[in-house]
């Protein structure tokens, strides 16, 4: 597989690369872009600058959930404690950023707990080789004690300019995500970057290799606790306070919006692409079906069914060949 | 030259006091985020936080009866419905939905208390007549809020069982799952009557979703630990049933217990002789908010916050309750009776 980019690829190739590396969400693509269509037919509000605002910060926190997930698959990994993280990314920010640390101090603190939070997961995950599945699972019940300790129960605030600046009628959270997609790109192009597939395809050949695989694995949850404090960061903006259980439905769906977006779980299959086109989808499919009218029974069934069709598409496509 | 200037701007400043005057008492008539642009008949949007239990879907049935009532009267003609199933980021999001789609009124029962704030303050701004009822959002840029006091729910449960235990004994209290407004409010009200009453000893307390299985069975853990108990403080319907088939299945003795007008707790109540006390949280409170935003709608002053007044199940009433049982899901709630008349009433008390 042309997964692992080398190390300069040459203009060239890289296009083509880039390509094929698309085989395998490319029916993803289609069903979101027909999506996008459709909500921009119902909504025509959406191509003003508040209506995409407002779509953009629905699905914000989603895209970052799905990416922290995503990192964490590629390296064969996984996390059940992302919604936790996610609270208390929140509740962090809306009890420091309206006191005296302000909302430098405040961002600070989110950071530093997501970074400290994810490696240590990180480090019990890969050092003593414990399941990543029953590592997270009981980190999501000290995280998410954490943030009841923290807020025990919803309050808390966020300055009244900050939240207008991140969740107002400007696209800001649109223009983060692409920053943040800017970084994953050069992060793949740095040494720990380039080890991140290759950790999660073949951890013994990428060790045997001279592949810092601890460490590139070490840095992924690392990486993923830091998205998941800052989703919640967001969220806490975008609704003006915190709530200790406001993440809770995050965890199931960053590992849904990962796995419809291509992302194996074996590791080392799939890119960021497809999972940011799952929670895009995620995110797209409450939209329109409000706006078509479905009852909520309907959506449930509806919701199930887009799910299944778009894993299943490029499924079928492989049996074919 | 100056002189002129200064009329102007005094003249000026004048019609701009007359001017703020007028809207202000216009504001003042009619009912909170309301602009008197919308015309009937209305959309109402049901914004649900989670469809799946049984009391939301009755509660959905008696908001669909009071639209088919309102429809008939020429004055909604659409309802339109969402479920968050249980994720407050969805609610919000759904009822951004409900704005871009212009909707006319919004009912809600929150899955946050602070997370829909600023999303109803947008809508609010648009002039959606906004009732929030049940669990409530920590804001006033609503039209109004709709509830019982939780906190008095607590405070009589637990009178109620302080004197059917002759003001002393061992109990165990039994509340609904932790860091939900509704479980905290219940069980703070119950503090001061508890404190009131030294000899009133608190064994235990439970956690438990508002669901008669775990309910059953952190009982029975705790009637193992517990040989002695007098009297059981539950804090929701579903929780009493479990903890009086838990008392059962151990061939325990039933003890005083307070509960909810869960229709399983209601039949065990009269089938085991029971000495007990209940409490409920009307459905017909979704029908009460459609109503309210329709009245809001038409330009009526409704005030920011009406309080339900908590109706009381007790011996003398509980046979009326359960000769309308059929009626009922066999995992529902028998509600006490409504109609137009009460709203109205509920409406002009302050």
């Amino acid at each position: 597989m042309s997964t692992i980019p080398s190390a300069t690829p040459a203009g060239a190739l890289y296009w083509p690369v880039q390509a094929r590396r698309n085989i395998g969400v490319r029916s993803l693509f289609v069903v979101v872009l027909g999506f996008l269509i459709a909500y921009g037919v119902l909504f025509p509000g959406l191509f003003t600058a508040s209506g995409f605002a407002k779509f953009t910060q629905s699905w914000f926190p989603l895209a970052l959930v799905a990416m922290a997930q995503a990192i964490l698959m590629l390296t064969g990994g996984i996390s059940l404690a992302i919604g936790a993280t996610v609270s208390l990314g929140a509740v962090i920010a809306a009890t420091t950023m309206a006191g005296p640390l302000g909302v430098a101090g405040g961002a600070a603190a989110v950071a530093v707990t997501g970074l400290g939070i994810g490696a240590a997961t990180g480090f019990i995950v890969v050092r003593l080789r414990l399941p990543a599945i029953v590592v997270t699972l009981a980190g999501s019940f000290i995280i998410g004690g954490a943030a009841l300790l923290v807020l025990p129960r919803p309050g808390g605030s966020i300055p009244e300019w900050l939240s207008d600046m991140l969740a107002g009628n400007t696209p800001a959270a649109f223009v983060i995500l692409v920053l943040i997609v800017a970084l994953w790109k050069l992060y793949l192009a740095t040494p720990l970057g380039l080890s991140l597939y290759a950790s999660g395809e073949n951890p013994v050949g990428a060790y045997r290799s001279g592949v810092p695989v601890d460490g590139a694995r070490i840095a992924a949850y690392a990486i993923s606790g830091l998205l998941s404090t800052g989703a919640g960061l967001f969220v806490a903006a975008q609704t003006g306070s915190g709530d200790p259980v406001i993440g809770t439905a995050f965890t199931l769906n960053s590992i849904a919006a990962a796995v419809l977006g291509g992302i194996g779980f074996l590791g080392g299959q799939g890119t960021m692409r497809g999972a940011l086109a799952g929670s895009l989808l995620l995110s797209l499919m409450i939209s329109v079906m409000f706006f078509l009218g479905f009852t909520p029974v309907a959506q449930y069934v509806a919701q199930g069914l887009i799910i299944i069709g778009a894993v299943a598409i490029p499924q079928f496509r492989k049996v074919q060949q | 030259m100056m002189k002129s200037s200064f009329f102007a701007s005094a003249s000026a400043l004048c019609l701009g006091l007359v001017l703020s005057l007028g809207v202000g008492s216009q504001a003042n008539a009619a009912a909170n985020c309301i602009k008197g642009d919308r015309k009937a008949p209305y959309t109402i949007g049901w914004a649900d936080i989670y469809s799946v239990p049984t009391w939301m879907k009755q509660t959905q049935g008696t908001i669909e009866a009071e639209v088919e009532t309102l429809k008939k009267q020429g004055l909604v003609d659409k309802l339109v419905v969402t479920d968050a199933q249980g994720d407050a980021n969805v609610q919000i999001q759904q009822i951004q939905s409900m704005i871009d789609s212009n909707v006319d009124a919004i009912i809600l029962i929150a899955g946050s208390s602070t997370a829909p704030a600023r999303v109803l303050a947008d809508a609010c701004a648009k002039g959606i007549a906004i009732i929030n009822f049940d669990s409530l959002v920590d804001t006033d840029k609503v039209t109004a809020k709709v509830n019982t006091d939780s906190a008095q729910w607590g405070d009589q449960a637990a009178k109620f069982l302080i004197d059917a235990i002759g003001g002393k004994g061992k109990i165990l209290i039994l509340n609904g799952p932790a860091g939900v407004s509704v479980s905290d409010d219940r069980r703070k009200g119950a503090d001061a009557a508890l404190k009131a009453h030294p000899d009133v000893k608190v064994l235990a307390e439970t956690n438990t979703p508002y669901n008669v299985a775990p309910a059953q069975e952190a009982v029975t853990s705790l009637l193992f630990a517990n040989p002695e108990i007098d009297g059981i403080l539950s804090l929701g319907g579903a929780l009493s049933a479990g903890a009086v088939l838990a008392l059962d299945k151990q061939g325990r003795e039933q003890v005083p217990i307070t509960g909810e007008n869960a229709r399983q707790f209601l039949e065990l109540w009269k089938d085991k002789g029971l000495k007990s006390w209940a409490t409920m949280q009307p459905n017909w409170l979704g029908a009460f908010a459609a109503y309210t935003a329709v009245q809001a709608l038409e330009g009526k002053d409704v005030p920011a916050f009406v309080k339900i007044p908590l109706p009381v199940i007790d011996n003398s009433s509980i046979d009326g309750y359960l000769a309308r049982a059929k009626d009922f899901p066999a995992d529902g709630y028998i509600y006490s009776p409504y109609d137009e008349a009460l709203f109205k009433k509920l409406l002009v008390q302050k």
